[in-house]
């Protein structure tokens, strides 16, 4: 799920960057630093959308630099337990299948893929029901829903089911082939 | 960077006006949604339909041994968001966050002759899965439509869960926000009329992927 949340960074600037641009010098670092990483917390930090305050800088001892407390407002992209995500297939083994939704990687465990879907090994290995009629390749689109989370300092994985009402492939890039 | 820079003016967000917002601009978004919401047929596979006991994933257990048989699903799990985040955060609907994110690629563009902006990759990805969940024509209508189940406690995350998943008929809603559940009988009046409404607002590029 996304999140509009307000944050706050002290940011580090060289005393190189003073001057009438120090402000565009701060943010653009804010994006630079920012963007794209991930916390456990707040999850992936999609987009800086607006900077609410910079603060007064504290100039710190031996070293010239100054630190600048920054609040900014973010797009960020969290999992939760129990979210219903749209994800694209983006690996199937013997042991499952990996998918992407947005920022965020999940792994579906073959048990918590339907028992009447084998795997199938060959050149585009997936997971097939008997009669042929569904199938979880690379790139199809599964909605699924998460119910673990695992949370690092750079990244967020999580383990989702297709196992349930309504979840299941909601688009196979084969079936029309 | 004068990028973004030149659209944050002193404590200013962004202004990111639907502009061109619409799931229509990604070639993915037009891929997606084949079968599922299509024409009433709920799973595609036959197994995830309506009487089946889905809700206990081990369950499939006997072939490996393995720690399979697990941790997971209580069987209502809450979305509880708000435990873990700062407590002014504010829950985004897909189509919501498709506006602002379309919003600011849109700034990039008009500013591209400056090379050292580049957006980072989980930008794109975002910006994209975004636009896959963005099932309607306008996310102002469709926050209105979903604000009457506030009244009804249904929780703003409940709320955002129903917007992004857009379930066609209220048992898909019930069968995939659990949470619900307990005040079915309560809601239900409320849901199907809100799904009767959120059902208008579908976006014709929707429309045409379910058909």
């Amino acid at each position: 799920m996304f999140f509009h949340i307000v944050l706050e960074r002290n940011m580090q600037l060289h005393p190189r960057h003073f001057g009438p641009h120090l402000r565009d010098k701060l943010v653009a670092k804010l994006m630079k630093d920012v963007e794209g990483t991930c916390s456990g917390r707040h999850g992936f930090v999609v987009a800086i959308t607006g900077v609410d305050n910079i603060g007064k800088g504290l100039i710190r001892d031996g070293t010239g630099f100054v630190t600048f407390p920054v609040k900014y407002q973010c797009v960020v992209f969290r999992p939760f337990k129990g979210e219903i995500l749209e994800a694209v297939v983006t690996m199937v083994n013997k042991m499952g299948f990996f998918a992407e939704a947005g920022p965020v990687q999940i792994f579906v465990s073959n048990h918590l893929i339907p028992d009447d879907m084998e795997f199938q090994a060959g050149d585009v290995p997936n997971y097939t029901t008997s009669d042929g009629s569904v199938k979880i390749q690379k790139e199809s689109e599964v909605r699924l829903k998460i119910i673990g989370t695992r949370v690092d300092a750079t990244e967020i994985f999580c383990i989702g089911t297709i196992k349930d009402d309504f979840l299941g492939v909601i688009n196979d890039p084969g079936a029309s082939s | 960077m004068k990028g973004k820079n030149v659209s944050v003016p002193q404590g200013n967000v962004i202004e990111c006006n639907d502009s061109s917002s619409d799931s229509d601009a990604s070639p993915r978004a037009n891929k997606l949604n084949g079968s599922l919401k299509s024409g009433g047929k709920p799973p595609t596979h036959p197994t995830f339909s309506k009487g089946g006991k889905g809700d206990q994933p081990g369950k499939s257990g006997g072939k490996i041994s393995r720690s399979s048989s697990e941790p997971f699903i209580p069987s209502t799990p809450k979305i509880n968001a708000k435990e873990e985040l700062p407590k002014d955060a504010e829950r985004l609907m897909d189509c919501e966050a498709a506006e602002i994110l379309q919003g600011i690629q849109d700034q990039l563009v008009v500013l591209s002759q400056d090379s050292t902006i580049k957006l980072p990759r989980s930008f794109d990805n975002g910006l994209r899965y975004a636009k896959l969940g963005s099932h309607y024509t306008s996310a102002l209508a469709v926050k209105q439509v979903l604000e009457t189940l506030k009244s009804h406690k249904v929780s703003d995350e409940e709320i955002c869960l129903i917007a992004n998943t857009c379930p066609e008929t209220a048992d898909e809603l019930f069968a995939l926000i659990p949470s619900l559940k307990e005040n079915r009988i309560r809601i239900e009046r409320a849901i199907k009329d809100v799904l009767s409404e959120l059902a208008k607002l579908k976006s014709g590029d929707y429309e045409n992927k379910c058909t």
